[in-house]
């Protein structure tokens, strides 16, 4: 592919997108939806060409699928987004378009004559594979900070628009913790016994200065913790340079989702659990027990 | 009018297992009706009922989403019928396949308003499947919906992003996947197992939809995926005080402790 584009919607989170991008093609184009000053940064993270498809005023991100799968649609290319909502709703028709094979995670991108070799996460992570493919790649990948640079032209562009009308915006009262990139992590999972004693890994979090993460069932059976909290195959991957993982089992599910933590220290009852095997550091005793000395050495 | 929801009959992730080579075993893993899926139905129900338009369950798998076991259980979740797609080696195919024949099943359906999906799969986990079939379909799409509800002109989607809790209201066709968090599951009882059993199931073939195999690729080679590796020290917690001393004191001399708050 001589093309290929990065997605950005409503934010300026494209730099490993970028670097991702000019493995694949000579020829970089951002495709931006949102304020123009998104397109600004942007046009910091040298790109060829930077597409300003405009801001969504009374309408949703999203809106701007089908302007986004008719510049793709003419000029056949990869292309490549972040993992948020809007960025998922624009690559999904951007590679409905055309024909593109989705990849979630790509590692290792390589030309082989026609065919571009890729290797990646399989099953949410449970796996890796590489992949012959000799059509285009949809790629959804962590965006990353745009690195500092010139600044590139911006070009309008316009297309068809979906009709997505936005009724009312509520601003969050408190800043959402993005978990997958919180430099330290405490993980709570089915070990805690009741939704009264979050205190505790709260308490823990905050005295390691760590976002609050969880388990599936914490999140998304019991609703303890938001569910964008959730670390694990279909939740938040996170990478952080310190992972504690509290009364979690750690079975293969969830262990996809922070395998790639740098290091991880697991306290759970069970000495056999799962994540005992996988941590540099073993505490096997009660949580209740463990996690307010642990609070108590850290203040 | 017709409300369609996008289902998978698959396997739970976490009773997978990886072999040396890095090829995934799901043999013994139970399959099921996600938990994701649940939800999407559930809903679909909702909406079907106050709107009175019927709720078509459409699947794409391997043979075993054919079978009664897997048809009644979607079916029990409150699906009017199902359209089934159900072929040998299409349950290992990925979510840009499984959208492109899943949107030759909707086309199949008379005026579909919409269509509902979960929020991901849990074999997968890509959450792209919803995108995916609503570029196929040329349809609006949202995700992380939390709130749906008819207005009577169309259709109030409420769902949190970081900056805030949106409203959305499209009149139009849509492919929308429900956030987890859009009903509280409830498990069918015995009347709905029965009903189940009663209820039509259409099976489809390939050829049917006048589609082909989509081409995913040749796979190469396959590796299992580990992460750095692992010291596995074990801390004494006979006494939990001198354990979280032993532990603090290994953290800080990792440089991993500093100051600053997060949250």
């Amino acid at each position: 592919m001589t093309v290929s584009y990065v997605i950005a919607a409503g934010h300026a989170q494209v730099g490993d997108l970028v670097a991702t991008a000019r493995i694949l093609s000579e020829r970089v184009i951002g495709l931006v939806v949102g304020p123009e000053t998104v397109a600004r940064q942007v046009a910091q993270a040298g790109l060829d060409q930077v597409l300003w498809l405009g801001q969504p005023g009374q309408s949703a991100l999203e809106a701007f699928a089908p302007a986004v799968a008719e510049i793709v649609r003419a000029q056949p290319g990869h292309v490549l987004a972040g993992r948020r909502s809007a960025d998922r709703v624009l690559l999904g028709a951007a590679a409905a378009a055309i024909d593109a094979l989705l990849v979630v995670g790509p590692t290792e991108l390589a030309a082989e004559g026609d065919l571009t070799l890729v290797t990646a996460p399989v099953n949410g992570g449970l796996a890796l594979s590489t992949v012959a493919f000799s059509g285009p790649l949809a790629c959804l990948l962590d965006g990353g900070p745009v690195p500092d640079g010139p600044a590139g032209p911006i070009q309008s562009a316009s297309g068809p628009l979906a009709e997505i009308g936005l009724v009312s915006l509520q601003p969050a009262a408190s800043q959402t913790v993005d978990v997958a990139a919180a430099p330290r992590v405490v993980g709570i999972g089915g070990g805690l016994k009741s939704a009264q004693d979050l205190g505790l890994v709260e308490a823990l979090a905050q005295s390691l200065n760590a976002a609050l993460g969880c388990s599936r069932p914490v999140a998304e059976g019991l609703g303890w913790l938001p569910k964008e909290r959730y670390i694990g195959l279909s939740g938040a991957h996170i990478a952080p340079q310190l992972y504690v993982a509290v009364g979690i089992s750690g079975q293969l599910q969830h262990m996809a989702g922070c395998r790639q933590s740098e290091t991880i220290v697991a306290i759970n009852i069970d000495p056999e659990a799962p994540i005992m095997a996988q941590a540099d550091y073993v505490l096997p005793g009660d949580l209740y027990q463990i996690v307010p000395a642990l609070t108590r050495a850290l203040a | 009018m017709t409300i369609a929801v996008a289902y998978k009959w698959a396997p739970e992730a976490q009773e997978a297992s990886v072999d040396a080579a890095g090829r995934v075993d799901f043999s013994r893993a139970k399959d099921k009706i996600s938990d994701y899926d649940a939800v999407a139905i559930q809903v679909g129900r909702r909406l079907a009922d106050a709107t009175g338009q019927a709720l078509v369950g459409v699947t794409v798998s391997g043979p075993q989403a054919g079978q009664p076991v897997a048809t009644k259980a979607a079916l029990a979740r409150g699906l009017d019928s199902v359209l089934v797609l159900a072929e040998e080696g299409l349950d290992r195919i990925g979510p840009s396949a499984t959208a492109s024949l899943l949107a030759g099943l909707v086309r199949q359906l008379d005026d579909v308003s919409l269509v509902l999906a979960g929020d991901s799969s849990t074999d997968v986990g890509a959450r792209m499947t919803a995108t995916l079939l609503a570029g196929r379909l040329g349809w609006a799409c949202l995700t992380d919906v939390e709130q749906l509800d008819w207005s009577g002109s169309d259709w109030s989607i409420t769902r949190t992003q970081t900056w805030g809790v949106e409203t959305f209201k499209v009149t139009g066709p849509a492919v929308l996947a429900l956030s987890p968090t859009a009903a509280a599951v409830k498990a069918p009882g015995m009347k709905d197992i029965l009903a189940a059993g009663k209820k039509p199931v259409r099976p489809v073939a390939l050829t049917d939809l006048g589609l082909e195999r989509p081409d995913q690729g040749e796979t190469r080679a396959t590796a299992r995926l580990t992460g750095p590796s692992r010291q596995g020290v074990v801390i004494d917690v006979s006494d939990p005080d001198a354990a979280a001393a032993v532990l603090v004191a290994a953290l800080r001399q990792s440089g991993l402790l500093v100051e600053g708050s997060q949250e």
